[in-house]
């Protein structure tokens, strides 16, 4: 009895000794900041001094316009290049996930490319497409006689333009996953529908779209998170321009954290920020821990 | 692949299909064309309309230019220096973790297991506020260990090897265990040689995305020298300097490392992205 004892106090101490290096980072920099967030969210912070304000900041910030206008522009951001995204990528990998191995990797390759090379670097070639002075798009929009040639200038064509770019530099995340989930599907359902005269699209429709779903919903949730905090594309193309016409959350986080040195009200956009994210990850997380 | 079948005719909605997907696939390459074509050309040739769609005059001025400017050398050894002992660090603690979490039985495994799973999914940003005042209460601002140990921190590597240490039978443990090898062996001699492709695709994966890590390098490295090669890079955007073959030049010096990088390892990523997915 005092042996077994022994043993499992054994073991535990050494799977703890094992999480330990993990276990204090995560402590450090993920629990404690959340914990610290939530805190600075209900205090204005002055250089060193922090008085208690509740949920003043809170307030604040719902009755600022531009806050108003950075969410409208957030949620704008992730219902189209969402939408895009696993449209694009569902036409696409549905095209060639069947054909010979080194097609694929080319397609794969080709759309994966800018995702590599990130949306820093990508921001700058686009920034100098777009460049309404020196830019092809200008250029190109000029010899077209296109009513404007400045797309980043202008209201009307800024959110297209910057939901454009965030799509094409990252759809190929999403058809990497799709084209690994479509190889998966086993071959005797599509034998079997062909034997029935289903045409490819009624077999993508039918057969493939609804056997994929779970991928769908992986992509469509990282996705939602990854365009909730999309930031580069804005600092670099517009800065939040032209009048407030492309502030996002992040940016205007970014803003009030490092710029305005507003640290309690930028405390509190990232605990609403917190929220949703943790809001919208908990269908995948279930559908994580069911596999188990 | 049924003769019965042969020659199969293909349906053109396929073709039209595949058609499309390569025009885009190329479309979608054009801007980097651009941009490495345009890193050639010289400050005049660079703007001129209509354009020069292959650089008429070849310079590699542009780079010298970004090198001798700007600490664009420091800026790749810190950017290497970050990525890689990141890296590093996160394979060492979430191998030892994912271990811990696969193979050992302790109370309150698989509560912390989803604590950890549950974090992956918030973005770090969101919390840059208090995260920054703790980098600066360790006094890290502008050091490369500000950069670092936020992301070694992220369980993404615990949860991606896991699942690898779990594939591993328990048979070859018991095994080790009865030749007499202590737990610390058992991991390091038997179970770690098992899970090597695991450790090869976070390795890369943690890598690229340590690299291309924007925001928060952004707000750690304020001083020019402390800057890594992408928030550096991002500052010729602003530089007074009107050549945007310049700019497009110091552009190309951040892509060129992640393309190689993917070039070389194409087979990680593949797999590596799809690991994360939902398993049908």
């Amino acid at each position: 009895m005092k042996l077994l004892r022994n043993q499992t106090w054994k073991e535990n101490v050494t799977g703890y000794l094992f999480i330990m290096p993990q276990l204090v980072l995560f402590l450090i920099f993920i629990v404690y900041p959340i914990i610290e967030g939530i805190r600075l969210s209900l205090y204005k912070v002055q250089y060193q001094q922090e008085t208690f304000v509740g949920f003043q900041n809170y307030s604040t910030l719902f009755h600022d316009p531009v806050f108003f206008k950075s969410i409208v522009n957030t949620i704008i951001f992730v219902v189209f290049i969402v939408i895009l995204t696993v449209g694009f990528a569902l036409f696409v990998s549905s095209a060639v996930f069947d054909k010979n191995a080194k097609y694929v990797s080319f397609i794969r390759g080709s759309y994966y490319i800018p995702v590599m090379v990130s949306m820093v670097v990508m921001s700058m070639v686009w920034g100098f497409l777009l460049n309404p002075a020196n830019g092809l798009i200008s250029y190109a929009a000029r010899e077209m006689n296109l009513s404007t040639f400045n797309l980043l200038g202008n209201k009307n064509t800024v959110l297209p333009v910057v939901i454009f770019v965030t799509f094409a530099t990252n759809v190929g995340q999403a058809i990497i996953l799709y084209i690994a989930s479509m190889i998966g599907v086993p071959k005797d359902l599509f034998e079997a529908a062909e034997v029935d005269g289903a045409s490819r699209v009624q077999v993508i429709f039918q057969i493939l779209i609804p056997l994929v779903k779970p991928t769908t919903i992986y992509i469509t949730i990282i996705n939602i998170i990854a365009v909730l905090k999309i930031f580069v594309v804005i600092q670099m193309l517009t800065g939040g321009g032209p009048n407030n016409a492309t502030v996002t959350m992040m940016y205007y986080l970014y803003n009030n954290a490092f710029k305005y040195n507003q640290l309690g009200v930028a405390s509190a956009v990232g605990v609403i920020m917190f929220i949703i994210t943790l809001l919208l990850s908990v269908p995948q997380l279930r559908a994580m821990f069911k596999e188990r | 692949m049924q003769p019965v079948n042969l020659p199969k005719k293909r349906e053109l909605y396929d073709v039209f299909a595949n058609i499309l997907v390569c025009v885009f696939a190329v479309a979608n390459l054009f801007p980097l064309y651009w941009l490495f074509t345009s890193s050639l050309k010289n400050s005049s040739d660079v703007i001129k309309m209509p354009p020069d769609w292959w650089p008429r005059t070849f310079t590699f001025a542009n780079y010298t230019e970004v090198f001798r400017n700007q600490p664009a050398l420091r800026w790749t050894f810190n950017s290497l220096y970050v990525a890689g002992l990141t890296t590093l660090l996160v394979v060492i603690a979430s191998a030892m973790a994912a271990y811990a979490f696969s193979k050992l039985r302790f109370k309150g495994r698989n509560v912390i297991f989803i604590v950890f799973v549950s974090s992956m999914m918030v973005p770090k940003e969101v919390m840059i506020v208090p995260l920054f005042r703790i980098t600066q209460d360790l006094g890290l601002v502008n050091s490369v260990y500000g950069m670092i140990w936020p992301n070694v921190a992220i369980a993404f590597g615990v949860f991606l090897l896991k699942g690898f240490f779990d594939s591993a039978p328990d048979a070859l443990r018991e095994a080790a265990r009865i030749d007499g090898a202590g737990e610390v062996r058992t991991f390091l001699q038997i179970l770690l040689p098992i899970v090597k492709p695991g450790i090869g695709a976070l390795f890369i994966l943690n890598f690229v995305q340590v690299w291309n890590d924007y925001l928060w390098q952004l707000v750690v490295g304020q001083e020019k020298e402390s800057k890594t090669l992408m928030v550096g890079i991002a500052t010729l955007m602003q530089d007074l300097n009107p050549n945007f073959a310049y700019k497009m030049a110091g552009a190309t010096v951040a892509a060129v490392p992640m393309l190689l990088i993917f070039i070389l390892f194409q087979g990680y990523f593949t797999r590596g992205i799809s690991i994360g997915a939902v398993k049908e």
